[in-house]
């Protein structure tokens, strides 16, 4: 049965930060952290949403491996998969999505009920849960707020994985009741417009955005200051 | 699109097109070079001299003027072997088929400066022909500028005759093709700008910067095949995670999709 969902799981996520902790590509991730470390006004920060502007542009990856860093630093994170119309947390980690956001948002559930251990010390998870038929209006309810509140207390970061921007409404209000955004960008893929709408977009959704984190960067021989510095 | 045009920027652009560059340019070489060697019709070319021979009348004439006189003669001959008068003699006498200006495009006559010679050159596709053509346009003007100028005053000096293995002047290979590599590799060139231009995505830290004013966080780049997340090696954490996938097999349903999706 295990070897069954593995080869059902080929859609998981490169989760780097956790079976590569000397990759290049974790050494990135740390910068990352570091850079969002430096960027938070204060220390009130504490929940931090990626987003990008279309679909498959890299952002639960980004936000898994951005929790498992954060982890690794000593922090209590909370990893929210609020992508409720294509959720995908619970195949990275391989777990089933039967409880999570959703039933907290509809008042079904305690929030230490249904958060998940990752296996993965300071790390837990908050699946997505059932997918709802209304997620929009789920996530602009005044509950979110009450969870997001009792998440701070417990947490030391949130880190929110949500869809895409210029798809769907669902990041807009994410964006506007996070204290920080994340811009997640496939490079070469994505459009410059649809970078300049996202930004937008966040702009009139009152969001504060953190700075943008630039996905399958191909490395030339220019980018020397990212060559790995332990090989 | 860019407001700034960086040196710098398009060489890498180019370099990173290189290939295309190369691979048009050898595409142009390749095609001149076929079709000078194959469809093009190979063009002979035969000359004949002739000597004017101006006779001096006058020994008080001034040695100036003289030579005036004979290059002012040399262009007038110029003008007259090219002349239907002549050019349609030539036709008669050899039955061409081609008309009075065909054979006049395909006739040359040049004169050193200064000499009394001139050169006539024909071009044809055969080289005996070409060589026919020189000879008689060259005794028919002899013969015609006895009437024409009443004076007996020109030799064919080197009568054109048919090499033992002809070359062809035209076309020539090897200019063709390097006229091809400038057309390819300009073209090819332009191809490189174009389709960097037509990229629209981003690209690089400095396009984020500039277009959206945000800061980079940092980049990521591609994860060549690394290895999926390694499962909880906690044996309780794992019956757990048995039970949970074991209830939702039996229950039929995993991931009830109600909602809408993008």
């Amino acid at each position: 049965m295990w070897t069954q969902k593995k080869s059902k799981g080929s859609a998981t996520r490169k989760l780097v930060g956790h079976t590569k902790p000397q990759a290049l590509v974790n050494e990135q991730y740390r910068t990352i952290r570091t850079n969002i470390n430096f960027s938070l006004p204060g220390h009130e920060t504490k929940t931090i949403l990626f987003t990008s502007a279309a679909k498959e542009e890299g952002k639960s990856t980004t936000s898994c491996n951005m929790a498992i860093v954060f982890a690794e630093a000593g922090k209590r994170v909370l990893l929210v998969d609020a992508d409720m119309r294509r959720p995908t947390l619970h195949h990275s980690f391989h777990l089933s999505n039967k409880i999570g956001l959703s039933n907290l948002l509809l008042k079904k559930g305690r929030l230490q009920d249904c958060v998940k251990r990752s296996g993965i010390t300071g790390l837990d998870l908050l699946l997505c849960g059932q997918i709802p038929p209304n997620p929009a209006e789920l996530l602009s309810s005044p509950v979110l707020d009450d969870l997001l509140e009792e998440m701070k207390a417990r947490y030391d970061l949130i880190i929110i994985d949500s869809p895409p921007l210029l798809a769907v409404t669902d990041s807009k209000i994410l964006a506007n009741k996070c204290d920080a955004t994340v811009l997640v960008v496939n490079t070469g893929k994505t459009e410059k417009d649809s970078v300049k709408k996202a930004r937008d977009a966040l702009v009139t959704s009152k969001a504060f955005i953190l700075g943008v984190v630039m996905n399958n960067y191909e490395l030339t021989k220019e980018n020397y200051y990212y060559h790995n510095y332990n090989s | 699109m860019e407001s700034t045009f960086n040196v710098k920027e398009f060489l890498i652009a180019l370099r990173k097109r290189l290939p295309l560059i190369i691979i048009v340019t050898l595409l142009f070489v390749a095609l001149s070079g076929i079709v000078s060697y194959t469809m093009m019709k190979p063009i002979y070319q035969a000359s004949t001299q002739i000597l004017v021979n101006q006779k001096i009348t006058n020994s008080l004439q001034s040695n100036d003027l003289n030579i005036d006189a004979n290059i002012q003669l040399v262009e007038t001959y110029n003008i007259i072997i090219k002349s239907p008068a002549i050019l349609s003699e030539v036709i008669e006498e050899l039955e061409l088929k081609e008309s009075v200006s065909d054979l006049d495009k395909s006739i040359t006559v040049s004169s050193e400066e200064n000499a009394q010679i001139l050169t006539l050159e024909v071009e044809d596709a055969s080289m005996e022909r070409a060589v026919l053509i020189a000879n008689t346009t060259a005794s028919v003007f002899q013969a015609k500028i006895k009437t024409l100028m009443n004076v007996d005053n020109v030799n064919i000096l080197a009568p054109a005759i048919v090499p033992v293995d002809p070359e062809p002047v035209k076309p020539d290979p090897l200019f063709n093709m390097a006229i091809g590599a400038i057309i390819g590799f300009m073209l090819g060139t332009g191809l490189a700008i174009l389709v960097e231009q037509m990229n629209t995505t981003i690209r690089k830290e400095e396009d984020i910067e500039e277009i959206t004013g945000l800061q980079v966080l940092g980049i990521v780049s591609n994860v060549p095949g690394s290895k999926e997340y390694k499962r909880t090696t906690n044996i309780n954490e794992k019956k757990e995670l048995i039970a949970d996938v074991d209830a939702e097999k039996i229950k039929g349903v995993s991931n009830p999709k109600i909602g809408g999706s993008y």
